[in-house]
């Protein structure tokens, strides 16, 4: 089973809803509510950054499933893409404390450390995607 | 869409109750100083009960709004951090160290009052 | 199954099973099976052999019930894997040492033998299967049971909690661990919580970070936290470790801590 939606970010109102999606679908799978809080502001991380570098992208939300001892696992995937300028060095974005926009540089690592697994594919001038997920307990 | 913000004697009380979009932040960030400004308060309690996400962008604020406020000599207590929010922050590496917190806003009032009154 | 094989376990029944007993001989010294005494090894030999011979002959549906209660049985007994394996290999070679021998065509053979071969790793696969499905439901019970283990949160007068900690603290049980406090602390609308160490034995970097950051989520819901019971050898430790945590009130014991949180929430005790 895959079923996916997507948020279209190009404003500050895209990083809202794309975090009232992640709300309510991590509600919907039956996340706890701390992991609810959990992938929220992963979200609402992800889709700043867009907004903040890219101008515009999408927040794609995916329940994803894998095999486990107790029968299947549920879990919520995050795909954050853009067509933006990319990441020139993703070790440095991936360290606590970097921030070229005046944060407070705890977007990507915390981001990581939120969810279970975490990938980020960019490339300088053609955008980024990054796909996190979390899996049901 | 603005919070609004209540003065109580010389502290001013504000409850957090919509979901925080970027401007509203900022609004609200500049509402309060202007407030602090105009009544000359002393203390100031921002209850977040019904906020359930801070991220890096909001925890940044709402660390501004203190240091900024205590510059213009009015200390802040950040109060009702859920659980689930305060895991979040910790997983995210936010400490929010210089900030006072309390669970509620009866307590938050009472730390200010002690703070002040000494 | 292969006529053949069958007229051959028939015919030559005595003789397979001779040489296939000295096989087992032979995992027996390499499995650590030495310690079990003569007679259990005969045993168990016998049984395992029977077991199987009875197995060729039996329909396939019904011969994989009689292999998982078989399985079963052996598996609550604590019999390792490794000497059913390693048996029916040694059952496999005597097989194959014994048609080489009676049978000359080489394509004969070789059909043969991709037979017995698929037979005997039929029964390999389950009883894999088997073993391993008994030890990932001991693993899930006892993450379970070290669950159960999860620190409770003990009011103990008003505005002061406290948490005693026992046992080994991994992330898992750390994050469990954290909610609880946290939710906790809310409920009891506890103004100081008392974490207590005495109960875990050790303390290194990454408990003493979980530790830390229960912590700072306790001071971020609006309570104080106290570490106490820090017994010597942690507080070298943590020392040696190099690990911070001037920040956080600490006390060397729960009596200790106690007096400090009523200070901090302007209570004291008095003889009556």
């Amino acid at each position: 089973m895959k079923t996916q939606s997507c948020v279209e970010v190009k404003n500050e109102w895209g990083i809202v809803a794309a975090r009232q999606a992640g709300r309510s679908l991590s509600k919907e799978i039956g996340f706890g509510s701390v992991d609810q809080a959990r992938i929220t502001t992963a979200i609402s991380e992800l889709s700043r950054n867009i907004y903040l570098y890219a101008k515009r992208g999408e927040i794609c939300l995916e329940v994803v499933e894998k095999p486990s001892k107790i029968g299947v696992k549920k879990g919520l995937r995050i795909i954050a893409q853009d067509q933006g300028p990319g990441i020139p060095d993703i070790r440095q974005v991936m360290v606590d404390g970097f921030t070229t926009s005046g944060g407070m540089g705890a977007g990507l690592p915390g981001v990581k450390r939120l969810m279970d697994e975490f990938t980020i594919d960019s490339e300088a001038g053609e955008g980024t995607v990054i796909k996190a997920t979390k899996w049901l307990r | 869409m603005r919070i609004p913000i209540l003065k109580l004697h010389q502290y001013l009380l504000i409850s957090i109750q919509v979901e925080l979009d970027d401007q509203t932040a900022l609004q609200f960030q500049e509402d309060l100083l202007n407030k602090i400004h105009n009544e000359g308060s002393l203390g100031v309690v921002i209850d977040l009960t019904s906020v359930d996400m801070i991220d890096s962008f909001i925890a940044k604020v709402l660390g501004d709004v203190v240091d900024m406020s205590s510059l213009m000599g009015a200390k802040v207590v950040l109060t009702g951090i859920q659980p689930a929010v305060a895991i979040t922050l910790i997983d995210m590496g936010i400490k929010l160290d210089d900030v006072q917190t309390a669970l509620d806003l009866e307590q938050g009032l009472t730390k200010l009052q002690q703070e002040l009154e000494g | 199954m292969q006529p053949y094989i069958i007229s051959l376990l028939n015919n030559q029944r005595d003789a397979v099973l001779e040489q296939w007993k000295k096989e087992l001989e032979l995992v027996r010294t390499n499995n650590y099976l030495t310690s079990i005494s003569d007679d259990v090894y005969e045993n168990m030999n016998q049984e395992f052999m029977r077991f199987i011979i009875s197995q060729v002959t039996t329909e396939q549906e019904e011969a994989k019930g009689h292999l998982s209660s078989f399985a079963e049985k052996y598996i609550q007994a604590g019999w390792p894997l490794s000497y059913f394996t390693q048996g029916l290999q040694a059952f496999r070679r005597v097989l194959l040492a014994f048609l080489s021998e009676s049978e000359s065509d080489v394509q004969a053979l070789l059909s043969t033998f991709s037979d017995l071969e698929e037979w005997i790793d039929g029964i390999i696969n389950q009883l894999v299967h088997d073993y391993t499905g008994n030890w990932e439901d001991i693993i899930e019970m006892q993450k379970l049971s070290l669950l159960e283990l999860s620190a409770p949160l003990i009011p103990v007068i008003e505005d002061v909690t406290v948490m005693p900690l026992i046992g080994t603290i991994d992330t898992a049980r750390a994050k469990l661990i954290m909610e609880n406090l946290l939710e906790g602390v809310i409920e009891h609308r506890s103004q100081v919580v008392l974490i207590d160490i005495t109960g875990v034995p050790v303390v290194d970097t990454m408990v003493a970070h979980h530790i830390i950051q229960a912590s700072e989520a306790v001071r971020l819901v609006g309570a104080t936290c106290i570490l106490v019971g820090i017994r010597p050898e942690i507080a070298q430790t943590i020392v040696n470790l190099g690990i911070d945590l001037s920040k956080f009130p600490t006390k060397s014991t729960l009596k200790k801590g106690i007096e400090t949180a009523l200070e901090l929430t302007n209570k004291k005790m008095i003889d009556l």
